[in-house]
């Protein structure tokens, strides 16, 4: 049976699969075509919306008690209100929010942290920020081997690369 | 000169089937969310606020290389069948096209590359190549994306990435999605399995199947579903991957249709060209599932004409809000069946 006419028999079924979630609508050809066109051809629906909005909700289950919650001195928001609408009001929200946001976050993409391009004058930090962690890790292991050549080269590296943050300062923003 | 009219009587880059496996893939389709740093988002900022943003971003725009002599419309000024219009040809949402203060719309060449100016973030800058070019459209559109910021300065954390109004889209800001034309696919029982198998990997599918899905088109849109923790060129490569998965189970499945039933299929697909070359009155779904019919044929080589560009145009060209714009008007729906039919025939009969 049609899930939205509820007269004709269904024969179509709309699928969105969204995080291992298939939501299939069973539709009679009417019906799908009345919504067709648009839904089918549509470049623009937002995957994820429905999926954050389930995990607010769960999530203002659990800490009902705390009402309003922290407000943004950037916008003014409080948490409640994103948890209303899911969306933030500015990027000041983001330090606002941080305890809340960051389970929130690493539900949504299972990561809390950016990996990818960043602006051009923060570029070449993140990229030395990058290899910095690399440069560490590999630190880490060739002290655990007890190569202790390779350990002090990769120190010398790693006292460099923290000279050139250092002195590039401000753009080390954290927001 | 670059203009809404131009715009119309041309053919947007993205449906001209030059692409690689323009036979399955329509379009890809990249966009960017970003904010200005130091402005509320659109849905917090004040309408001096959200102008002002306009006013920057428009003039990042001139001074770039790539959206130099960009359109830009002023939602505040557009007519509803402009916005209909903008909807249609993928250059504006459906939640975006009203016309709330400080809201634009630019419009690269060719329609390659185009952004949403306060949508739900400041800018939505997006890139459409034709076929599959995931990768490709990233690189396009990273370059202008920061060309851009030397003059808008994106909000941007070292830990997060680029801000965003909503957390789904923070980090990358990118949404990478193809248009695949599904039809063969779509006609048969393993879609879901297919749908699902695709979901495991990380990556949203909507579309219609099923035994009637054949008269909406068969088209799925397959996109990222994460924008944190990988990079914008990993997540490219991974939905063209299985994109091209896809494109293969799909270009499977049409081999067997003309196996096992070629005469059926070459039935149908001569009578929909038959229906559109001479019909007088067309609705609007059934030239969409006609349209798809013939994008069918001409990628199976059954019928000579249209070419599949063709094809691609007719199921833009052919939205209500095209004919609505090009009425002049308010059409009765029959007089807008009228006038698509006459469209239809037209393109299909050109050179005659």
């Amino acid at each position: 049976m049609c899930e939205s006419c509820r007269r004709r028999p269904a024969t179509v079924q709309y699928a969105e699969v969204v995080d291992g979630e298939m939501t299939t609508y069973n539709l009679c050809d009417e019906c799908a075509r009345e919504r067709g066109v648009a839904m089918s051809f549509a470049p623009f629906a937002g995957p994820l919306v429905s999926i954050l909005m389930s995990l607010l909700e769960e999530a203002g289950e659990r800490d009902e008690a705390e009402r309003q919650g922290p407000v943004c001195p950037g916008c003014g928001l409080s948490y409640s209100e994103f948890r209303r609408s899911g969306r933030l009001g500015c990027a000041e929200c983001y330090k606002s929010f941080a305890d809340e946001l960051r389970p929130l976050i690493r539900r949504i993409h299972g990561s809390t942290r950016h990996v990818g391009t960043a602006p051009d004058s923060l570029a070449e930090d993140a990229g030395s920020r990058e290899e910095m962690r690399r440069l560490k890790s590999d630190l880490d292991d060739a002290v655990r081997r007890e190569e202790y050549e390779r350990a002090a080269e990769l120190r010398d590296r790693i006292r460099d690369l923290e000279r050139g943050l250092a002195a590039r300062g401000g753009a080390d923003v954290d927001v | 000169m670059w203009t809404f009219e131009s715009m119309l009587s041309g053919s947007a880059a993205w449906l001209d089937a030059s692409g690689p496996r323009s036979d399955v893939i329509l379009s890809t389709r990249v966009r960017l969310a970003r904010n200005v740093e130091g402005v509320p988002f659109p849905t917090r900022a004040g309408e001096d606020d959200l102008r002002a943003v306009r006013d920057r971003i428009r003039r990042a725009a001139a001074g770039s290389n790539y959206l130099a002599n960009a359109l830009v419309i002023d939602m505040e000024e557009a007519s509803a069948a402009i916005r209909e219009v903008l909807i249609e040809r993928h250059l504006a949402s459906h939640g975006f096209a009203r016309d709330d203060a400080g809201r634009a719309v630019v419009v690269g060449e060719k329609e390659i590359v185009s952004a949403m100016v306060n949508e739900e973030d400041h800018l939505r800058l997006q890139c459409i190549r034709s076929g599959l070019q995931p990768v490709d459209a990233w690189r396009l559109v990273d370059r202008i994306d920061r060309e851009m910021d030397r003059n808008l300065h994106y909000a941007y954390s070292s830990d997060w990435g680029y801000l965003t109004a909503c957390p789904t889209n923070v980090g990358t800001g990118v949404r990478v999605s193809v248009l695949a034309h599904l039809t063969a696919l779509s006609r048969r029982k393993r879609i879901a399995q297919v749908l699902r198998s695709v979901s495991k990997l990380g990556l949203s599918v909507r579309g219609y199947y099923g035994e009637g899905s054949a008269a909406l088109g068969g088209f799925f849109q397959i996109s990222n579903q994460t924008t944190l923790g990988q990079s914008e060129e990993d997540i490219s490569y991974t939905v063209e991957r299985v994109a091209s998965r896809i494109v293969g189970l799909e270009l499977e499945a049409r081999e067997e249709l003309t196996r096992r039933e070629g005469d059926r299929l070459a039935d149908q697909i001569h009578r929909a060209y038959g229906v559109l070359a001479n019909a007088r009155l067309v609705g609007s779904d059934e030239c969409m599932r006609l349209s798809s019919m013939l994008r069918l044929g001409a990628s199976l080589g059954l019928i000579e004409r249209p070419d599949l560009a063709t094809a691609n145009r007719l199921l833009v060209a052919t939205q209500p809000g095209h004919l609505r714009y090009a009425h002049g008007g308010d059409p009765a729906p029959e007089e807008r069946d009228r006038m698509r039919a006459d469209l239809v025939r037209r393109e299909l009969t050109a050179g005659d």
